[in-house]
């Protein structure tokens, strides 16, 4: 069983140094030191762990990693560029090993502010100080007490009362090098208002391993909208753990979509406190692993109080000795009635060599709700394979059909045209879809 | 003849591992000709047609199908069609997310050389005018495969794209069940206008009622996994008002008298 194993590099003094070469506040160091003395205080997870139990976690090792202390060069690469320009975002940044190098565009909404987190410590203080660490601490995984003490930069997003911002932004967190490194998005929704925030992920072929820990807080008011992309498409010599964690107050409403395309290993932990009556959390999960890449996800609805609804969807294809892991856990608390809360797994299995394991889990301590979770996971079914391919399709083409199709359940329920396009030639390009490459 | 037929000859199968179900079927359909096949429940019509397009649930134990005297049988089922098959569907497979436009696309361009695929004028021109032979509204190209179709819809769309897709030889796998008049009359309006000298079909049918729009030039019937009578299209009306007990006892076998629609008034 595999035994993770500190990294010499976390230390007091590689805090304290962040703290100096960023010039953080007070509070802001204080809040940073606590978190590394949870984060030493906490064991490694281990295969014991039930959340952790069939994760293959020597994957996600840091020991021996150096703390990235920012970019080679400011450049960005095309990769990322492409993107920018293909975007319909009315605003985007990207963040490079934690260094804001390029922003493009800007929000014409009264008042939203869209910046990184450091610029955001020191022009915003007070808003960032009210609600950085209050949905995700170091108390709650030793990757999120590492994020909590390490993270270098990330975004805030701020949209104020009554503003709907029209268009999505985005923010591109990219890479250069390698080693261990840490990033913060932090958003908060202010009572009705609604924005669209789209995280993305990416880098070239690094030539180095790369450890990214990143932590998503998202806030959302009274009647608070957001649709939250968190979208992975890193190189394959990264591993990622990130945990996306929303609260939503009365009636607000948060459609989030966590992507997994890239890297070697990735965990995502996506959970939602649904703390005012009213509130609804829509979470879509889709991953496509290849090349022995190993997704891991975890979810949770927590329904603390009544009349609130989460309806989740994660759906995945995999292939070439794969692996993937998706435990989710519906918890509702004594007291939330009327609730509603769905999930569902589905995997989509393209050899005999990837394996998928699903485990849905409920707690329900209220008596008046409805709830159903399942999973499936299974090949590609042989009717549909044959009904295509009695039409002359030859069998490699069948399978990009069937795999889009599977994949389309998901897609077909977020309306970011971009994104969706995007995605659907990352996967084709996995696939290997004569003509289609991954970059535009 | 078998240079410009489709032919099977004393053909076995069964279901993997499981009990033989067709029993030496003799059949040819030449190119031009537009041929019935008829017979009971159970009698192995829809086996027969899936095992011709090679689906992997049924395992040939003997025999053989050939398209243009050129057997097929070693051919995988995307390799049959390209050959010249085409099989509408008893029961057409649902498939989300991808459009009937860019599906029949793919379709097309399977049969194509790579660099070679169609192009877009020619296409929408092929797929509207198929379109319109079935007097179907064109925003249908656009709707995911069979995705929320009624019954009568997809079979529309197998006929569908049995025009597009051109084939020398089609397989109508009781095409014609669950339809009612009208849309009988759509489909049957769709294969006579795929009919002519290049075109050889097979039209599977349990009932007279669809032999009325399709009228073929000969009419095989099925019984215990063998063709067991052939006749002229009058035969079809025959077995209609008589049943197929007839046809058993004159083939040597067991009346079972589950003709669901034996005689019957104004059929």
């Amino acid at each position: 069983m595999a035994q993770l194993k500190d990294n010499a590099a976390v230390t007091e003094a590689a805090v304290d140094a962040l703290i100096a070469r960023f010039e953080e506040p007070a509070w802001l160091a204080e809040e940073r030191r606590a978190a590394l003395r949870t984060y030493a205080a906490t064991p490694h997870p281990t295969n014991r762990d039930e959340v952790w139990r069939y994760t293959q976690l020597e994957r996600f090792a840091i020991d021996g990693l150096e703390l990235v202390d920012g970019p080679l060069d400011a450049s960005v690469v095309d990769r990322v560029s492409m993107r920018l320009t293909d975007s319909d975002a009315e605003a985007a940044m990207v963040i490079k090993n934690g260094e804001v190098v390029q922003r493009a565009g800007s929000v014409g909404e009264r008042g939203v502010v869209f910046t990184d987190l450091r610029t955001a410590v020191r022009e915003h203080e007070a808003l960032v100080r009210e609600h950085l660490y209050t949905v995700v601490n170091a108390t709650m995984s030793k990757a999120a007490a590492l994020d909590a003490a390490l993270w270098t930069n990330g975004t805030f997003l701020y949209v104020p009362r009554d503003v709907e911002v029209a268009l999505p932004l985005g923010t591109f967190t990219t890479a250069d090098r390698g080693g261990l490194s840490a990033g913060r998005t932090l958003i908060v929704v202010d009572v009705n208002a609604k924005v669209t925030f789209v995280d993305e992920y990416t880098s070239e072929p690094l030539g180095e391993r790369l450890a990214h820990h990143a932590a998503t807080e998202i806030v959302l008011k009274d009647g608070a909208k957001l649709r939250y992309v968190s979208l992975q498409n890193w190189s394959r010599e990264v591993v990622q753990q990130n945990k996306i964690r929303a609260r939503l107050a009365r009636d607000a409403r948060l459609e989030s979509l966590t992507v997994s395309l890239g890297g070697d290993a990735a965990r995502a932990e996506v959970e939602v406190d649904l703390e005012g009556p009213g509130s609804e959390s829509e979470m879509l999960g889709l991953y496509f692993a290849d090349e022995g890449q190993h997704y891991n996800q975890y979810t949770l609805q927590h329904h603390a109080t009544d009349h609130a609804l989460s309806d989740l969807l994660f759906k995945g294809a995999l292939r070439d000795a794969s692996t993937a892991v998706y435990s989710g856990v519906i918890v509702v608390d004594p007291g939330a009635q009327k609730t509603d809360a769905y999930q569902t797994n589905r995997n989509l299995l393209l050899d005999d060599e990837s394996e998928a394991v699903s485990i849905p889990q409920l707690e329900i301590q209220a008596n008046d709700v409805k709830c159903s979770h399942g999973s499936t996971t299974g090949p590609v079914p042989e009717d549909q394979r044959f009904y295509l391919m009695s039409r002359g399709l030859r069998p490699e083409v069948a399978e990009h059909v069937l795999v889009t199709g599977f994949l389309y359940e998901v897609m077909s329920r977020v309306t970011l045209p971009k994104v969706s396009e995007y995605v659907e030639r990352v996967v084709q390009a996995k696939l290997g879809v004569p003509g289609v490459k991954e970059k535009l | 003849m078998s240079e410009h037929s489709l032919e099977i000859r004393d053909l076995h199968a069964r279901i993997a591992d499981g009990e033989e179900i067709l029993k030496g079927v003799d059949l040819v359909v030449p190119r031009g000709e537009v041929h019935a096949l008829m017979g009971p429940n159970g009698s192995g019509k829809s086996t027969l047609a899936k095992v011709m397009a090679g689906d992997p649930q049924y395992e040939v134990t003997g025999g053989d199908v050939l398209i243009d005297g050129e057997s097929i049988l070693e051919m995988e089922p995307d390799e049959r069609a390209r050959a010249g098959l085409y099989l509408a569907f008893q029961y057409p497979v649902e498939v989300p997310g991808v459009s009937i436009a860019n599906f029949l696309r793919l379709a097309l361009n399977a049969r194509r050389e790579e660099g070679d695929e169609i192009g877009v004028m020619e296409f929408y021109t092929k797929l509207q005018r198929a379109v319109k032979a079935l007097d179907w509204d064109e925003s249908i190209i656009e709707r995911n495969l069979h995705e929320g179709f009624s019954g009568g819809e997809k079979k529309r769309s197998e006929i569908l794209q049995l025009l597009v897709l051109e084939s020398r030889y089609a397989i109508l796998d009781e095409t014609d069940s669950g339809l009612d008049v009208d849309a009988l009359k759509v489909v049957a309006k769709g294969v006579n206008a795929a009919r002519g000298p290049e075109f050889g079909a097979l039209v599977i049918t349990h009932y007279q009622r669809l032999l009325n729009y399709i009228v073929p030039d000969k009419v095989h019937v099925m019984a215990a996994g063998r063709i067991v009578k052939q006749g002229p299209k009058e035969l079809a009306m025959e077995l209609d008002t008589r049943g197929y007990d007839w046809i058993r006892v004159e083939a040597g076998l067991a009346p079972v008298g589950d003709d669901e629609h034996a005689p019957r008034v104004g059929a």
